[in-house]
């Protein structure tokens, strides 16, 4: 049963604490008249931070429909919530540090970041289309503006105008198929879609339908051939607004995409923890096909790249792709391990980036070769880095190997051979890559030899990243817990 | 009448779209633009979507494209440094992927099967608006927080410096 | 009484001739005005199914699309005037200093 207006308010505190966040971000802006000052920061580190404790605290139990069923509070709901504010707040604390940032106007980059937040809150949420769209739009608009924030470079402005023409064409696109869906069964609500559709049998609609939304989810998880916008944004834009766009968007994209297509063409079966198909429309071979091509690619493409945040930016297509395997297997053992594979993603990228951060902050670049040395110049920052890339690619002990353990035991489980043998053989390619940047961190002579100073708030939050992808990769029981528990309750 | 009204404004909402994307000229381009939106309005009315088409004609027609119009008077690209158009392989491409793409949302249209429900006004301003302020109460707000980081965003970004 | 099935064609026409136009024009001035024309093809749609369906809903989503187009629109439109000022050119295939 839908909860009405008034009451559901109760059950949408954290993106109230988020909401007024921006909203004092705005005043702050205006009273305080130092644009420039770190104070705008700390507000909105204590904004998410109060968003994180209040979708942490209030239990989803069963899960039910608030705001006349325009979004849903359960627990896959509220393990989104907490995962993107959580990256969130890293990335507000590298943005603080970053010197990409420093010397510009503070108060509107956050005011972007969080409006962000507040999208992804949302659509990780949305059970209704038109919520859906919204909080799709807020998650992007704002992501357009903060890929253009360092205005007066040219690679920045102009990666953000690729991002709003790529973006605007796939969500039109995106549209247009829900408006087929609208049109087939005159139902907003994805529940109530899913049943009209179930029931009826129009089959090239559906597949005109199932493909454009596709386009529209694509794009956000940039899995290919939707992924051509995200190497020239992570590019140009900030490094922390890039560490962000690999991780929270991402994960919001997988929420909505597991979201709408499990509800909309595929129905659960009860007590098996398998879903069946609702429609003839054959999508997750569609999608398997798209895990396959988005890995290969990514990991391909990202073997010439001498950029490190490009070579980032590829390897985050790839690692859409081995979370798509997840994604194709009907099963919530699959949702499972692309949720617990986002936990440990979460970490170990947003450590890379953040090490690229200081990185760039002293050498004022991000190729490789301003990487060489690493080992003897800042030795911690390049054990840690080192620690990110051995578990991105998934090498025992660390926590990236469990992650891709749990994809690949799924995969093989429900007798998805071959995509199990491509993503196995995409893994030895990103060996390859990522020990390059290893390589040059510590066999290969700088030109310039000074140490880079690691300021020691800088360092602390490092140690902060690197233990979850330790432990993770040695006790990693609970979170796989609350993983499978917040599958379970993943109701409409 | 409503079908021949229907040919009329659908005829002038192509027509008007064809020139869109075919003006060499933005501001060209920018004026048929206004035209389709209006032909688009009509329709609206036709379907008795009166709140509908005055919206398209104040907000679309009447502030979306004028700002259109001050940019393209803004940034006054001399007609000479306009971009040549020349067809290259991955656009012609582009256009019969497009064409496919409306072949077959024509053959689609027309085994589309949709129930056809009883008469309603659900167009007018009464109707939208009594669905806008309670079952979509939660997505109209959220639209104030999209429209307020479009603001910002777009002054933070033309201003020469903040 | 028209059928329905005429709205949605002229639809997928308004909508096919904003993608030919993305595709396919440099300017990206005319980029922008094609992803409206996209739009509009959508809220034809929208609305012809929530007038033939007699749910105000295709009428609250065609007004949503709306409303987001409006903020496109100006987040593109400042990004552009942006770029101008930088690169004095508004030809999409001149974005180039990043590449693959």
């Amino acid at each position: 049963m839908f909860l009405g207006n008034l009451a559901s308010l109760r059950y949408f505190l954290p993106e109230f604490a988020v909401t007024a966040t921006i909203l004092l971000l705005v005043v702050l802006h205006v009273v305080t008249k130092s644009p420039r000052s770190t104070a705008s920061g700390f507000l909105s580190l204590l904004g998410v931070g109060a968003a994180i404790f209040l979708a942490g605290v209030a239990p989803a139990g069963a899960g039910r429909s608030i705001f006349e069923g325009m979004v849903a509070h359960d627990g896959f709901a509220v393990f989104f919530k907490v995962l993107t504010a959580l990256a969130t707040l890293v990335v507000i604390f590298m943005s603080m540090d970053s010197r990409d940032l420093a010397g510009r106007s503070q108060a509107e980059y956050y005011i972007f970041l969080l409006s962000t937040l507040l999208g992804m809150f949302l659509l990780s949420s949305a059970t209704d289309i038109v919520m859906l769209y919204l909080a799709l739009e807020l998650v992007s608009i704002p992501s357009y503006l903060l890929a253009g924030y360092l205005k007066g470079q040219e690679r920045s402005t102009e990666a953000a105008m690729k991002y709003v023409v790529y973006g605007a064409t796939a969500s039109g696109v995106m549209i247009y198929g829900f408006s087929i869906l609208f049109g087939l069964t005159g139902s907003t609500q994805v529940a109530e879609i899913g049943r009209s559709l179930a029931a009826g049998k129009a089959t090239l609609p559906m597949l005109l339908a199932s493909v454009m939304v596709a386009v529209g989810f694509g794009y956000k998880i940039a899995a290919v051939p939707f992924h051509m916008w995200s190497p020239d944004v992570y590019e140009g834009a900030p490094t922390p607004a890039t560490a962000f766009f690999s991780v929270g968007p991402k994960a919001a994209g997988f929420a909505v995409l597991v979201r709408f297509y499990y509800t909309v063409f595929a129905a659960a079966d009860p007590g098996t923890g398998l879903w069946r198909l609702t429609s003839a429309v054959d999508w997750p071979f569609l999608f398997a096909a798209l895990s396959a091509l988005t890995m290969t690619v990514g990991n391909l493409v990202a073997v010439k790249q001498s950029n490190v945040k490009r070579l980032l930016a590829y390897s985050s297509i790839a690692h859409a792709g081995y979370m798509l395997m997840g994604f194709v297997l009907l099963s919530s053992a699959g949702i499972e391990a692309i949720l617990f594979y986002l936990v440990v993603y979460l970490f170990m990228n947003l450590g890379a980036f953040y090490v690229v951060v200081l990185v760039s902050n002293a050498t004022r670049g991000e190729e490789i070769s301003d990487f060489t040395g690493l080992g003897s110049r800042a030795p911690f920052a390049a054990v840690a880095l080192s620690i990110f890339l051995f578990a991105l690619t998934g090498i025992p002990p660390f926590s990236g190997f469990i992650g891709k353990v749990y994809l690949f035991a799924e995969v093989i489980h429900r007798g998805v051979y071959w995509l199990a043998v491509v993503a196995a053989l995409n893994s030895v390619v990103s060996l390859y890559y990522y020990t390059r940047i290893v390589r040059a961190m510590f066999f290969e002579e700088p030109k310039d030899a000074s140490a880079i100073p690691v300021p020691a708030v800088s360092g602390a939050l490092l140690v902060l990243l690197v233990a979850p992808t330790l432990i993770l990769g040695v006790y990693w029981e609970p979170v796989a817990r609350i993983a499978a528990d917040s599958v379970r309750m993943l109701a409409f | 009448m409503e079908t021949v009204l229907f040919i009329l404004f659908g005829a002038i909402a192509v027509c008007g779209a064809i020139m869109v994307v075919t003006r060499k000229h933005p501001m060209a381009s920018a004026l048929y633009l206004i035209l389709t939106l209006f032909a688009v309005a009509a329709l609206f009315v036709l379907r008795q979507a009166h709140f509908l088409a005055a919206i398209q004609v104040i907000i679309y027609a009447g502030a979306v494209v004028v700002l259109f119009i001050f940019v393209i008077m803004l940034i006054n690209v001399p007609e000479d440094r306009l971009p040549v158009e020349r067809a290259t392989t991955m656009r012609v491409l582009g256009v019969l992927a497009a064409g496919f793409f409306i072949l077959e949302s024509a053959v689609l249209a027309r085994r589309f099967w949709m129930p056809i429900g009883p008469v309603a006004e659900v167009g007018t301003v009464e109707a939208v608006g009594r669905a806008l302020f309670t079952d979509y109460l939660l997505a109209f707000e959220i639209t104030s927080v999209l429209l307020l980081a479009a603001v910002i965003g777009a002054i933070a970004l033309a201003k020469r410096k903040i | 009484m028209i059928a329905p099935s005429a709205y949605l064609l002229l639809s997928a026409i308004l909508f096919g001739i904003g993608v030919v136009g993305v595709v396919a024009r440099k300017n990206i001035l005319i980029i922008l005005m094609s992803v409206e024309l996209m739009l509009n093809g959508v809220n034809v749609a929208f609305v012809a199914a929530g007038s033939y369906l007699g749910d105000a809903a295709g009428g609250v989503f065609a007004f949503m699309v709306m409303t987001v187009a409006a903020a496109e629109a100006a987040v593109g439109l400042a990004l552009l005037i942006a770029l101008y000022r930088l690169k004095e050119t508004v030809d999409i295939t001149e974005l180039k200093v990043l590449k693959w």
